[in-house]
C-alpha cells in the first residue's frame, strides 16, 4: 500500500533537520573545534557530566546563547512560514499566495518603522517596542483586510486577496514616506525589512514559541478539510466543509504565527511560497504530509541560509537575501524539471 | 417507502435581482428516481444549489428527510444528500482513493479520524462503481467517464439518503453516459437512495426516471410519469420547437424525435398533394411537404404504422384502416374522396401486395397528376398484378415515375420557379 510507503517520509525529513541543525550549530565565524563544539553541547544541554577543562567560558557561551538560539529561532522562523505559506496556498487555492500576501508583512514594517523612527525600544516583556509595534502592525492590517473584504458572513477568497493587495500597498507607501521624511532611520528599517536572525536570543524564542505552536497545531488540525477546499469551495459545502468558518481559522492562525515571527525576525521572503510547493512537487498535496513537511524542510531551509548569512562574508547578509537568492533559482529548477504536478500541470 | 426525503414548499431563490426559483413546491420521497427537466435556465441547476444552501432562500421552506435546510450543519447536510456536478475538475494530484475518502469528511473530525470502516466503505464504494481498478491513479489523469464514477463513488462513500445531480452526464459520450445513468439506477434500487437528477436529455430522463418534474419560468409546470409529463403540449413549451413523440418501443417510454426549430423556406403554390403511402417510408417526406405549407393529405395507411404516426403527430389528414387488414373498395372510396381535389397524387416508396394494391384503383377519374416512386417496383409482392395496374393506369393517364423523395421536392420547387 502507498499508505505504508509514505510513513517513513516524515520521521526520515525529521532526522535530516536534526542532522541540519547540528551541523550548522558548530558552523561560525568564531574558530571553536569540532570535538570542543561538541563536548559543549553534551555537557550544556545534555547535561552530561564531560571534562570541560580547556574550554573557554567565550565559547561555551557563543554556543549556547548565540549560534543555538539562532539556530532553534531560525528553526521556528522557517517551519512557521512554510506552514503558513501552505495553509494560504490551501484556503485560496492560488500559486502565487504567502504567508504576506494579505499585507501581514507591510503592516509588520510600517510598525517596526514606526518604533525604529521613534527610538521607541523601551522593553516590555524582554521585548523591545518595535517588536510590539510589528506585531501590532500586523495584525491591525490583517484585521483591516478582512474586514474590508467582508460580504455578510462570508469572506470571498478573490476580495480578499484584492483587498489584500491594496492595502499592503497603501501600507508600503505610508512606510516609505516615512523613511524619506526620517533619512538617518532609512538603513535601520531597510535592514528590517530584509530580515534577519542576528542579534536575537533565548527571550524572543520563548515570546515567539507559545503563538507559534498553538497556530501551527491549529493549522494541523485543519489538515482534513483543506484537502478538501483544493477541490473546490461548492465541492467542500457540498461534503460537509464549514468553508467560512474554516477560512477564518486559517487565517487567524497564520496571522498569529507569521506575525509573531516577523515581528522578531523582520521580513523574510520566499520561505513561505516556495517550502510548500517544493514539497507539494515531491510528496503530492495532501495536507496530512504537507504541513509537517513543510514545517521540517522550511525549518531546515533557514538554518542552512542563515548559517550562509552569517558564514559566507565578513559581514552579516540579511537571511531574506539569502533564502531569495537560493530559493527562487532552485524553485525554477523544479519548475523545469517537473513540468506537471500541483499547479504546473 | 413514502417518507419524504426532499421536500420545498413555494420556494423562491435568485441572484441579485433576477429571480430565477419564483414559487416551487415538489417533493422527493424515499426510493424515488426523479428526473428535474426545464429549459436552460429555468432554475434547475438554482434548485440544487438551494438544496446545497450555497443560495439563500428568499421565501418558502426546504426541508431534508423532515429537518429544516437553513438548521442543518453542513456536516449534518452532507450525510444526508450528496452532489454529483456536472463534471468536476481537479487541479492537483490527487489519488482517487483520496477523493472518494473526501466522501466520509462529514463524519470524520478531529476526534474520530478514518477508521477500517471508513476504509471499508469508500473500498465498497469504489467497487460498486468499478473505480477500484485505478484507485491510486490520479483523479486528473483520467477520462470523463471515469472521472464522473468516482465522483458518484465519493458520493456513495457519503451515505447519504438523497442523491442530487446536476447534469451528470452531459460532457459524456452515449457509452459513457448510459453508464453513469445505469449506475444510478442501481444505486436507486439497490442502496436505496432517493435521486433527484437534473437532466437535459428528455429521452434519458424518460427512459431513466419513474418520475419527471418539470420546472418552467421558476415554478413546477408539470410533475408525473414519463408518459404524464412527456406530451405535446409541454415539449412545445419546453422546447419551442416542432418535434414528435413517439413511444420507444424498446423500453415503452415516451421518446421525442425533434424536428425543425427554423421554418422551411414555404411553398408559393398552396397546392394539395395526397400521397399515397402507408407503411414506414413517407414519414420524412410528410413532414417536409407539411413544413412548406402545401395541404397534405395521406391514405390508405395502416394504423401504428410509422406514416400513421407522423400523419397523427402533424394533424395531417389521411384514411386509416385496422393494423393488418386489407384495402377493401370501401376504404378506397374514402381515398378517392379525399384526393378528388388534389393537384398532385404522389405514390411513396412503399411495399405492394395483393392486400393494398387496391390503394391504386380508380386514380385514372382523378384530376391531379400522378407520380410514382419507383422504389415501390422493388417491392413488388404482388407477382406480377402491380405492373399490370401500372400498365392499365399509365395507358389512360400519364405517369412520371420518379428516383426519390428528394427529386419529387425538386421537381416541386423548380415547377414554382
Amino acid at each position: 500500500m502507498k499508505k505504508k510507503n509514505r510513513t517513513w517520509s516524515v520521521p526520515l525529513s525529521v532526522l535530516i533537520c536534526i542532522a541540519i541543525m547540528y551541523i550548522c550549530t558548530l558552523t561560525g565565524v568564531a574558530s571553536i573545534s569540532f570535538p570542543d563544539a561538541n563536548r559543549i553541547l553534551l555537557h550544556e544541554f545534555l547535561r552530561l557530566d564531560i571534562d570541560m577543562t580547556g574550554i573557554s567560558e567565550g565559547s561555551i557561551a557563543i554556543i549556547r546563547n548565540v549560534r543555538l538560539p539562532r539556530v532553534v529561532l531560525g528553526f521556528l522562523s522557517g517551519a512557521s512560514l512554510a506552514v503558513c505559506g501552505a495553509g494560504f496556498q490551501g484556503i485560496f487555492k492560488n500559486p502565487m499566495a504567502d504567508p504576506f500576501v494579505l499585507g501581514v508583512s507591510s503592516g509588520a514594517a510600517l510598525g517596526a518603522a514606526i518604533g525604529i523612527i521613534l527610538h521607541y525600544d523601551r522593553g516590555v516583556w524582554m521585548l523591545n517596542g518595535t517588536t510590539l509595534l510589528a506585531f501590532a502592525g500586523a495584525f491591525l492590517t490583517i484585521g483591516l483586510v478582512y474586514n474590508i473584504s467582508r460580504v455578510g458572513r462570508r469572506v470571498p477568497v478573490s476580495t480578499l486577496l484584492l483587498s489584500g493587495i491594496a492595502v499592503s500597498q497603501t501600507l508600503a507607501a505610508a512606510m516609505s514616506v516615512l523613511m524619506i521624511l526620517n533619512k538617518q532611520s532609512m538603513d535601520q528599517i531597510m535592514f528590517w525589512t530584509m530580515g534577519s536572525l542576528n542579534g536575537k536570543g533565548w527571550s524572543q524564542i520563548l515570546m515567539v514559541l507559545p503563538y507559534v505552536v498553538l497556530g501551527i497545531a491549529l493549522l494541523f488540525s485543519c489538515s482534513r478539510e483543506l484537502d478538501i477546499i483544493l477541490t473546490g469551495e461548492d465541492t467542500a459545502v457540498q461534503l460537509g466543509v464549514n468553508v467560512e468558518f474554516l477560512k477564518k481559522k486559517v487565517l487567524f492562525a497564520s496571522t498569529i504565527v507569521s506575525a509573531s515571527v516577523i515581528s522578531v525576525t523582520g521580513i523574510i521572503g520566499f520561505v513561505g511560497l516556495v517550502v510548500p510547493h517544493v514539497v507539494r512537487l515531491v510528496a503530492g498535496p495532501k495536507h496530512r504530509t504537507l504541513m509537517p513537511l513543510s514545517l521540517v524542510f522550511g525549518g531546515a531551509f533557514l538554518i542552512i541560509c542563515d548559517t550562509a548569512a552569517r558564514s559566507i562574508a565578513s559581514f552579516e547578509i540579511p537571511v531574506g537575501i539569502i533564502t531569495s537568492l537560493c530559493g527562487g533559482p532552485f524553485f525554477v529548477y523544479l519548475l523545469r524539471k517537473m513540468k506537471r504536478g500541483g499547479y504546473f500541470s | 417507502m413514502n417518507t419524504e426525503i426532499l421536500s420545498l414548499k413555494h420556494v423562491a431563490a435568485g441572484y441579485g435581482s433576477r429571480e430565477v426559483l419564483t414559487d416551487v413546491t415538489l417533493s422527493v420521497r424515499e426510493g424515488e428516481f426523479a428526473g428535474l427537466i426545464g429549459s436552460n435556465g429555468a432554475g434547475k441547476s438554482t434548485l440544487i444549489k438551494c438544496v446545497f444552501g450555497l443560495i439563500p432562500l428568499r421565501r418558502g421552506a426546504l426541508s431534508i428527510c423532515g429537518r429544516e435546510n437553513a438548521a442543518l450543519k453542513s456536516r449534518e447536510r452532507a450525510r444526508l444528500a450528496a452532489v454529483v456536478p456536472q463534471s468536476y475538475h481537479v487541479e492537483y494530484d490527487f489519488t482517487v482513493e483520496d477523493i472518494v475518502m473526501m466522501g466520509r469528511n462529514p463524519y470524520l473530525s478531529l476526534r474520530r479520524r478514518e477508521s477500517p470502516e471508513d476504509y471499508e466503505i469508500v473500498e465498497n464504494a469504489m467497487k460498486l462503481t468499478n473505480t477500484e481498478q485505478f484507485r491510486d491513479r490520479f483523479y486528473n489523469e483520467l477520462s470523463g467517464g471515469e472521472r464522473q464514477r468516482v465522483i458518484l463513488a465519493r458520493a456513495i462513500a457519503q451515505k447519504p439518503r438523497l442523491l442530487l445531480l446536476d447534469e451528470p452526464t452531459s460532457s459524456l459520450d452515449v457509452h459513457h453516459q448510459i453508464e453513469v445513468m445505469e449506475l444510478i439506477t442501481r444505486l436507486n434500487q439497490e442502496e436505496h437512495i432517493a435521486v433527484l437528477a437534473v437532466l437535459h436529455d428528455i429521452n434519458m430522463a424518460s427512459r431513466f426516471c419513474q418520475r419527471m418534474i418539470m420546472l418552467q419560468e421558476g415554478r413546477v409546470f408539470a410533475d408525473g410519469t414519463p408518459s404524464e409529463v412527456i406530451n405535446r403540449q409541454n415539449m412545445e413549451s419546453l422546447y419551442q420547437m416542432k418535434l414528435m413523440i413517439h413511444k420507444n418501443p424498446l423500453f415503452h417510454k415516451p421518446e421525442i424525435v425533434p424536428i425543425r426549430v427554423m421554418e422551411e423556406e414555404k411553398a408559393s403554390l398552396r397546392q394539395h398533394i395526397h400521397v399515397i403511402c402507408g407503411a414506414n417510408g413517407a414519414g420524412k417526406l410528410l413532414e417536409e411537404l407539411d413544413a412548406r405549407g402545401y395541404q397534405v393529405t395521406a391514405g390508405v395507411v395502416n394504423q401504428e404504422s410509422g406514416d400513421w404516426d407522423i400523419c397523427q403527430e402533424l394533424g395531417i389528414p389521411c384514411v386509416a384502416i385496422a393494423p393488418f387488414t386489407p384495402v377493401t373498395e370501401s376504404d378506397q372510396t374514402l381515398n378517392l374522396k379525399m384526393m378528388e381535389t388534389a393537384d398532385i397524387i404522389l405514390v411513396a416508396d412503399m411495399p405492394f401486395g395483393e392486400s393494398n394494391l387496391n390503394n391504386l384503383s380508380g386514380l385514372e377519374d382523378m384530376p391531379g397528376r400522378i407520380y410514382f416512386h419507383k422504389n415501390a417496383l422493388s417491392n413488388d409482392h404482388t407477382h406480377g398484378a402491380l405492373v399490370k395496374r401500372l400498365q392499365e393506369l399509365g395507358a389512360r393517364k400519364k405517369i412520371t415515375y420518379i428516383g426519390d423523395h428528394d427529386a419529387f421536392l425538386d421537381l416541386l420547387k423548380k415547377e414554382e420557379a
